[in-house]
């Protein structure tokens, strides 16, 4: 089931993604000090998504699980997209809210589709970004955790945190298997990684994490971002994923 | 004098109606969008073309800076005829249209829509309080693509803020003679090369010097993904010597 993403298709996709809509979460970690937050929204939310993100020679990529699930106990959808295409180099995953994220979403593209009609070329990595963070931190979205992929002269990463923070990093993850994520990215990262690689040490590190944490799982989505455009694929299993890019790597 | 003194009371505010039913201030407007450097667009089977011809009034001048055409959206785009300044605010409430209702509808605006909602935004400005008419008209031109099928489409917005279709349209200086021009080449099954050779001959009839490809700006919103494209001096230069050998 792979699929080349083009711009024209974005519409459609999103579309696709919105049969998925409901009170469901692709959940972020509780607090860690164990304090209930004062929103009632927010403490539905336990444990659920993994999504990552991974810097390499030419390429950024981004992969998470397919689980949507109400506050990590129920699974609402087994084939739901975390990751999506915002302009023609850039890509999103995001762990939270599915309502928060689905418009957050649609509301960043048309940033980025009027900041290219005004300038006359399309917004670098950096700047999408901070319009990110500052529809996070500003806007009426309350659960989401982004990680933020694209090309521009070279491929970049950013994390943008529930609070707006945005942080260029060369790897990361978010969701509530953040930290299984974590822990297999900080073995299995290098510096300047191909393409086959990298698609290979992603799915891998989402499969580590779908083992153990109950609210990920389902299936895997990988998006590999060039400067030739997002290249959107989703396997039914995160096993699946792992067979079918490692055998890529030469 | 005295009838200058009683024309005057009907054609300071634009909301005020003369005693014939006319808008003076809309009259005005109009006036200074047919003095302004003509756009023209044409529609084709797959694309819809529009072209203009740019004031370039000094060699100093950087004849890029000086926008007719806009692109508007993925699969629209805009020209413009009358005060420039009044047509970057349209192109910018346009562009705000379009990504409003890719917000609410995740789908792309169609053409007429657009033109409906930019003639509704320039006819408020003739009737509230305050506000002048713009001094401007526009060519919206591009591709309704949530039919099924992409089909190219063109309307015209003039100062009152009337929506008109069109085939094939002229704004601005000399629009009569090139719609007379446009009313004898229509052919309604062209393809874009046809589309984008009439439109350039469209604007050499408001001429009677020969066009130069620095002061021109060619667009076409095509389908097969193509999107909003602009020629390249060297294919309009192209276009102008094969239409000229003609």
């Amino acid at each position: 089931m792979r699929q080349r993403v083009h711009d024209r298709t974005v519409a459609r996709n999103a579309v696709e993604s919105i049969a998925s809509a409901g009170e469901d979460r692709f959940a972020v970690p509780a607090r860690r000090d164990g304090q209930t937050n004062s929103d009632d929204s927010r403490a539905i939310v336990k444990t659920g998504t993994t999504t990552l993100g991974v810097v390499g020679a030419d390429v950024a990529v981004l992969a998470a699980d397919t689980r949507a699930s109400l506050g990590g106990q129920f699974v609402t959808n087994q084939r739901a997209r975390k990751i999506e295409p915002v302009d023609d180099r850039m890509a999103v995953a995001f762990a939270g809210s599915v309502s928060d994220a689905q418009s957050f979403v649609r509301r960043l593209r048309a940033d980025l589709r009027l900041y290219k009609l005004r300038h006359g070329r399309p917004a670098s990595v950096e700047t999408a970004a901070t319009v990110a963070g500052d529809l996070v931190r500003r806007g009426p979205y309350r659960i989401l955790e982004l990680v933020l992929a694209g090309v521009d002269d070279a491929p970049a990463l950013y994390q943008i945190g529930r609070g707006g923070s945005v942080m260029r990093t060369e790897y990361a993850a978010s969701g509530s298997g953040m930290q299984l994520a974590y822990g297999a990215l900080e073995d299995a990262y290098e510096p300047d990684l191909e393409v086959t690689e990298i698609r290979s040490l992603a799915c891998s590190v989402v499969y580590s994490a779908t083992e153990r944490d109950t609210a990920s799982g389902d299936g895997t989505t990988l998006a590999a971002v060039t400067d030739d455009g997002v290249d959107l694929e989703t396997f039914d299993t995160p096993e699946a994923a792992v067979a079918a890019t490692s055998e890529e790597v030469a | 004098m005295d009838s200058s003194a009683h024309q005057q009371a009907y054609d300071r505010g634009s909301t005020i109606f003369s005693p014939d039913g006319r808008l003076y201030q809309v009259e005005y407007a109009r006036e200074a969008v047919e003095r302004g450097a003509p756009s023209v667009g044409v529609v084709a089977d797959d694309c819809t073309v529009l072209a203009a011809r740019k004031r370039v009034r000094s060699p100093l001048l950087e004849p890029t800076s000086v926008e007719k055409v806009h692109a508007v959206d993925d699969h629209l785009a805009v020209a413009s005829a009358g005060h420039a300044a009044d047509a970057r605010q349209l192109v910018d409430v346009a562009r705000r249209a379009s990504q409003q209702h890719r917000l609410r509808y995740d789908e792309p605006i169609d053409v007429e829509l657009l033109a409906k909602r930019l003639a509704n935004h320039v006819q408020e400005q003739t009737q509230t309080g305050g506000s002048r008419p713009y001094g401007a008209a526009l060519l919206v031109g591009g591709l309704d693509v949530t039919g099924g099928t992409d089909r190219p489409r063109l309307f015209e917005v003039d100062p009152s803020g009337t929506p008109y279709g069109w085939n094939a349209a002229a704004i601005g200086e000399g629009t009569n003679d090139v719609r007379q021009f446009f009313e004898a080449a229509f052919d309604d099954e062209s393809g874009r090369q046809w589309a984008i050779e009439t439109a350039l001959e469209g604007l050499a009839v408001t001429t009677d010097d020969d066009l130069s490809p620095e002061t021109l700006e060619v667009r076409t919103i095509g389908s097969h993904g193509g999107g909003v494209q602009t020629l390249s001096t060297d294919r309009v230069a192209d276009v102008l010597a094969e239409v000229g050998s003609e």
